[in-house]
């Protein structure tokens, strides 16, 4: 229990940095570090696989695309254009509406039974891959389908045309 | 299943093709290979329908109907191609390829059983279309079109997704009969995670419809898109999308009919009415097909809202009316552009007098798609219009009339400017192709518009 409170102290500690910190590249860094913290809570409830997806994708491919764009883009302080108050009170609406629908929520909550699982190898990779090759096999062969459409695609829009239209 | 691994396979075989610079057999291929589609999915009509594959498509008579229109419809499509991709570009195979990828989502679409079988088919129905749009990658609008489509699909997206798991969440399954079997054990503790799943998944299906108040994309993406595709969009991909929606609602979600009808109802009488309105306001031909069609998604939303044993054969008769309609009217508008290089409606004056063949048969898709009786578009506003009335909303049938006669208005300036605005024009040249499609197109009209019973008997 105590290296969850640890670790949900250090998730919201991050997730803090990356909204005050000013500089968009420290942000994202801190934001890799949120993920980080969310892979080791996968970990503590048992979901290695939802952990190993999260530790790849997110943090590895996702986040580095983030910060590659962030310093192509080149934000500065001459480039950021000026918020309007308009714009800035629209924000504490939205933010305040937040507000509101977290705090009806949190009425609403209910502790729940302490955490026992039914079934401990639930969130096993080996589970899954018996799931996802037995009940939703055509799914995950239709998916081929999709990602060959994706790749297709790609190809098409990143080919040069040699015809001049 | 056959006809969607034939499909699939027909795709890869037409990329193949490409590589081998077989450009002259590459319509012949993909029409042989729909005809083979077609013939697979009417032999399976009599026989019994299971859910196949533990639970995931199930190809009863709803699913072989709607797979074969669409199927009809991209042969139709394909029979415009011609000549037509080679102008934008030469990797003409490719087009090929992703329509036909497209066209295999859209099957899938039709018959899922399962909602993860309608999220992989929906997505491969539109990650084939973003790419589509933007094929002409030189021109901005197209760009624009691509880029809106992109985001604001995967937008929707995600609204669909988090419905599914909501009601995943609620439910414990993906599988149609038992999300069906929980609302009926269960009357009256349905989770509250259940309702908002279902406005969730209203939110994601009336994107990809394109209803109001989430159709700000079609008119930008209608127009910005090659018309061929723009074709392909309003007919197949709604005919799906919609077939898509109705089978989710009409085994599931029918208990709840109380919870979501009125959420659908203000959707549906905003779709008719900023569909219609804005539609009178245009002055490209294009554009105006793109609101119509927003306003026609209105009318099919009428079968979902008054839902019941005939919705199914209201919407697929309204579709195929629709579909049909559309074709011949993008063929003509693709031949006038071509010919004139703009999509006005100054473009058409005088049409008549030149080519009356190409002016008698876009009357007939107008009317049609006005709902002018005789043709197949009365034929299924009727449909639709006696299942609101069997529900007595009275007054949704009074504004879907008012905008009916809105709808009148705007076709009929075509008309208009084809007969009674003489202009020098030169003689619009139709190959053979485009003959046929519109002989077939009118024909099909008017014969559904006399003989209702060919298509309404189906379902």
């Amino acid at each position: 229990m105590s290296v969850f409170y640890f670790v949900a102290f250090l998730s919201i500690f991050f997730a803090l940095m990356t909204i005050f910190t000013k500089n968009a590249v420290h942000s994202v860094l801190y934001l890799v570090i949120t993920f980080f913290t969310f892979t080791i809570h996968y970990i503590l409830l048992n979901a290695q696989f939802l952990a190993v997806v999260n530790f790849i994708v997110y943090m590895g491919a996702i986040m580095v695309l983030f910060l590659f764009v962030l310093m192509l883009l080149n934000l500065n302080k001459d480039t950021e254009p000026l918020k309007s108050n308009l714009i800035k009170i629209i924000g504490v609406i939205a933010g305040l509406c937040l507000v509101v629908t977290i705090a009806g929520s949190l009425k609403l909550l209910e502790t729940s039974n302490p955490v026992v699982l039914k079934d401990p190898g639930i969130g096993l990779v080996s589970n899954l891959g018996k799931v996802l090759f037995s009940e939703f096999l055509l799914p995950f062969e239709i998916s081929s389908i999709l990602l060959l459409t994706a790749m297709v695609g790609a190809v098409l829009l990143a080919k040069n045309e040699t015809k001049k239209i | 299943m056959s006809a969607i691994i034939t499909l699939s396979l027909l795709a890869v075989l037409l990329l193949y093709l490409g590589l081998f610079k077989a450009k002259k057999a590459l319509l012949p291929v993909s029409l042989l290979g729909l005809l083979a589609a077609i013939v697979l999915y009417s032999i399976q009509w009599d026989t019994d329908a299971e859910p196949l594959y533990s639970g995931m498509v199930l190809f009863d008579h709803f699913a072989v109907a709607f797979s074969i229109l669409s199927l009809f419809i991209t042969g139709l499509v394909f029979l415009l191609s011609r000549d037509y991709f080679d102008s934008i570009s030469e990797h003409v195979a490719e087009y090929y390829a992703l329509i036909i990828f497209s066209l295999t989502g859209a099957l899938l679409v039709v018959s899922f059983h399962n909602l993860a079988m309608l999220f992989i088919g929906i997505e491969i129905m539109s990650v084939a279309l973003y790419i589509l749009v933007g094929i002409r990658k030189r021109d901005f609008s197209s760009n624009e079109a691509a880029l809106k489509y992109f985001l604001m699909g995967a937008f929707s997206t995600g609204f669909l997704l988090f419905g599914i798991t909501l009601i995943y969440g609620a439910t414990g399954s993906f599988d149609l009969t038992e999300i069906k079997n929980y609302l009926i054990a269960n009357p009256h503790s349905i989770s509250p995670l259940f309702y908002s799943g279902i406005l969730l998944l209203i939110i994601g299906l009336s994107f990809k419809v394109g209803a109001a108040p989430f159709h700000f994309w079609t008119p930008d993406v209608y127009e910005g898109a090659p018309i061929l595709i723009t074709t392909f969009m309003s007919t197949v991909v709604k005919t799906a999308a919609f077939a898509g929606f109705l089978r989710l609602f009409l085994t599931c979600f029918v208990p709840l009919q109380d919870f979501w009808a009125p959420v659908l109802l203000v959707i549906t009488v905003l779709t008719l009415f900023i569909g219609n309105i804005s539609a009178l306001a245009q002055q490209s031909f294009k554009r105006m097909l793109a609101y119509s069609s927003i306003s026609h998604a209105g009318y099919m939303l009428f079968g979902i809202l008054s839902i019941g044993a005939a919705s199914a054969g209201a919407i697929f008769v309204y579709s195929a009316a629709y579909s049909i309609a559309s074709v011949v009217a993008f063929a003509v508008l693709i031949l006038v552009k071509r010919s004139r290089g703009s999509e006005h409606f100054e473009a058409f004056n005088g049409l008549a007098a030149k080519n009356p063949y190409l002016a008698f048969t876009l009357s007939v898709a107008m009317l049609s798609l006005a709902g002018i009786p005789l043709t197949a578009g009365f034929v299924g506003k009727f449909m639709m219009f006696s299942g609101v009335l069997a529900n007595y909303h009275i007054v949704l049938l009074l504004l879907a009339v008012l905008n009916a006669a809105m709808g009148i208005y705007y076709y009929f300036r075509v008309i208009v400017a084809m007969y009674f605005r003489p202009a020098d024009r030169e003689e619009v040249t139709v190959n053979a192709n485009y003959k046929a499609v519109l002989f077939i197109g009118a024909l099909l009209t008017i014969a559904i518009g006399i003989f209702p019973s060919l298509l309404a008997g189906w379902l």
